[in-house]
């Protein structure tokens, strides 16, 4: 009896990592190459925009709140980032500065939904799924306008070969090379490691976990998710820290806006509609409450994880993918069941 | 002093009146001012559009209503909707269509057709009830893994997103025609389609009353609005959203009555669905940038109804509804672009939970 026990809060506390394990090896056996390097670069380069809106949604989703605009705004800023840069290089800018330029201006921009958000969250009261919701829509009409709803080309070259550059570029035996591709003999096979948008994303996500973990500010997020009234008994700003948290997630959602711009060399409205779902989903599945008080930001991240395979291994192996949405949606049930038959289980400290 | 303290009272009561019917008066305000910047737009044929094209948006939010007064939220009703449309046609192209081998009545295959899209949007709701009320899953996430099913099998129904053709025309016909038709080239009139020797030169003139979608609209609107207000069940959603604890110990059954309340709010999306390929004639599946969910939601918020529970009025999200579908048409016609929508609602609701957060106690 004690043994099965213990074997189920085994499988309960890490039925995360197990299912992700699973999927793996599923994958591994019915995935056309999805065993070999590139099939992990392609999953984990389909997860860069995903780490960075669920990243987003954890702080968020950690104070009680949601954040619906996550998806919005990274159109938004996928959309101002490539205008802003065609209008500077149309003005006569070098390619680089106005890309440089147009990164810097863009975040500035792209906070400022965030900071609607979170003035309504924070010093009106109004409920985060509203607000970011109508925030949401507002920034989606302006993408819109702006974009007049189709593609936003023009965007110069060298966005394309910073956004689809790689850390390492190793030709065996002859040559091994940082961020450019080394000047070999057309046909030589260049293995190419780790893309840079993904050393990015992690810096981002490693020192997001840090924020959330280790700082006072992270303290104080757990606090007022646990328990606003007491947060507030202790002395802590919500009005600040509102602010602060939905500026910080509309960041994030901006930086995977403008990733997506260099990836892609143009920008588009709809750029993040499809990670909305996603990136909740991922943050539930890594172990958040979405009462608020409870969640990690490596839990997100292997959350995403889970669904990143899921995605790539799901293609690699001929399934149409419209299945995913179903796979997703079950995901997600399964995920909020166990945690709520077996909250024992999962929560084991508190 | 007793006469100042009377004017006090009387402006107080004046601005209650408008406080409460704050999201009427504008209603108001902009069919005046559409009324001068639209071309056309307050005409008898573009008042009619209006109501037509808001036909399944108001399903929609009267099904958020519903959920929404129990303190829940039902992220999947455009979703649902989508699926009920796909299923519908589907299943009434593959009976009726010949290519399809076999060639039944269109009646029967139409018939057919909407208790499939009825037992699809059926399945979902008891899908999202049963999480929500038997294993106690936030209402939010239940809806949301309910919603990503539903997606995909529509996308795996219309093959990716493909519109679902070859259906019987006499869909179009029942779903776009008009009750009362009058041909004034020769003084004829009918019900329910134009009058015998009705030429093609002469359809442009024809004087066209009541949509058929304006009578479906008509009637859900008078029984759920009976149902809200006047029954028991009505009651007790209120109850459930004011304070579930209080609900469980006045002896409500709460867990079959929240599975009630998901039931029902899909099988409204549903029955939009199926409304949706009568208006439409084809199986068009919803695109998942259109958001009907969020329209929907926005409406009954702009109407009054709060995400806490307990409050919200069939008459109120009518009168949001209607504020969405009158600005969408009247900013097109004031030659706006329609992207402006997004923003122009967006405003409203932020203005809509502002007011209700400043002055709960004027609504």
């Amino acid at each position: 009896m004690k043994s099965r026990n213990g074997l189920l809060t085994f499988v309960g506390q890490r039925w995360a990592v197990l299912f992700l394990c699973l999927e793996l090896v599923i994958f591994s056996i019915f995935g056309q190459g999805f065993l070999s390097l590139n099939g992990i670069q392609i999953v984990l380069f389909y997860g860069t925009s995903l780490f960075l809106l669920a990243t987003a949604e954890t702080f968020v989703i950690v104070t009680g709140g949601i954040d619906l605009s996550v998806g919005f705004i990274m159109g938004f800023s996928a959309v101002i980032s490539a205008k802003l840069v065609t209008a500077m290089v149309t003005a006569g800018l070098a390619p680089s500065t106005a890309i440089i330029l147009a990164i810097i201006a863009t975040l500035a921009i792209g906070m400022l939904p965030g900071l609607l958000s979170g003035f309504l969250v924070g010093r009106l009261r109004v409920t985060a799924f509203l607000a970011t919701f109508a925030t949401g829509g507002i920034v989606y009409g302006i993408s819109l306008l702006l974009s007049g709803g189709g593609e936003t080309k023009g965007v110069p070259d060298l966005a394309n070969v910073i956004g689809n550059s790689y850390l390492l570029y190793w030709a065996p035996g002859k040559s091994l090379s940082f961020f450019t591709r080394p000047e070999v003999a057309r046909g030589t096979r260049v293995i190419e490691m780790i893309p840079s948008m993904l050393v990015i994303t992690a810096v981002v996500v490693i020192v997001a976990a840090f924020v959330l973990n280790r700082t006072r500010f992270g303290r104080h997020t757990y606090a007022i998710g646990g328990n606003e009234d007491a947060a507030v008994r202790a002395g802590i700003n919500i009005r600040r820290h509102y602010l602060v948290i939905y500026s910080l997630s509309a960041l994030f959602s901006s930086l995977a806006g403008i990733i997506y711009m260099l990836e892609y060399i143009t920008g588009k409205p709809d750029a993040g509609t499809s990670f909305l779902l996603d990136s909740i989903v991922g943050v539930v599945i890594g172990g958040a409450s979405l009462y608020g008080g409870a969640g990690t930001v490596w839990g997100t991240i292997l959350g995403c994880l889970i669904l990143s395979v899921l995605e790539t291994g799901l293609r690699m192996a001929g399934v149409p993918t419209f299945d995913k949405f179903i796979a997703v949606g079950l995901i997600l049930i399964l995920a909020v069941l166990i945690d709520q038959f077996f909250p024992e289980l999962i929560h084991k400290e508190d | 002093m007793a006469d100042h303290a009377l004017t006090r009272e009387r402006r107080s009561t004046a601005l209650a009146v408008f406080g409460r019917n704050w999201a009427l008066f504008f209603l108001l305000l902009m069919i005046i001012i559409f009324f001068f910047t639209g071309k056309n737009f307050f005409t008898v044929s573009n008042i009619q559009t209006i109501i037509y094209s808001a036909t399944t948006s108001l399903l929609l939010a009267f099904a958020e209503t519903f959920v929404i007064i129990s303190k829940g939220i039902d992220l999947s009703v455009g979703y649902v909707m989508g699926l009920s449309t796909i299923v519908c046609a589907g299943v009434i192209r593959d009976l009726y269509a010949v290519q399809f081998g076999v060639h039944w009545p269109a009646g029967v295959a139409i018939a057919l057709g909407i208790v499939a899209g009825l037992v699809a949007s059926l399945a979902c709701g008891l899908a999202s009830g049963l999480l929500v009320s038997r294993f106690r899953v936030p209402p939010f996430i239940a809806t949301l893994g309910v919603l990503g099913v539903a997606y995909g099998v529509t996308l795996h129904g219309s093959d990716g997103g493909f519109p679902i053709a070859f259906l019987p025309n006499i869909l179009t016909q029942i779903g776009n025609g008009y009750v009362y038709y009058y041909n004034p080239a020769l003084h004829a009139y009918s019900f329910f389609s134009p009058p015998l020797g009705t030429t093609g030169a002469q359809i442009k003139d024809m004087i066209r009353l009541f949509p058929n979608t304006l009578i479906v609209t008509l009637i859900f609107l008078v029984v759920l609005w009976h149902l809200l207000k006047n029954t028991r069940f009505g009651q007790h959603t209120y109850a459930i959203g004011g304070n579930l604890d209080a609900a469980v110990r006045a002896g409500i059954d709460t867990r079959r009555h929240l599975m009630q309340v998901y039931v029902l709010s899909s099988l409204l999306s549903g029955i939009a669905g199926i409304i949706w390929v009568f208006q439409t004639g084809q199986g068009n599946f919803v695109p998942m940038g259109s958001n009907l969910e969020l329209f929907a939601i926005a409406a009954v918020i702009i109407g009054g109804a709060s995400l806490n529970g307990g409050k919200g009025r069939i008459m109120s999200t009518l009168v949001g509804v209607f504020i969405i579908a009158v600005m969408a048409n009247g900013l097109t016609l004031s030659g706006v672009q329609t992207f402006y929508r997004f923003i122009v609602t967006g405003v409203i609701l932020i203005v809509a939970i502002v007011v209700d957060q400043l002055f709960p106690d004027l609504l």
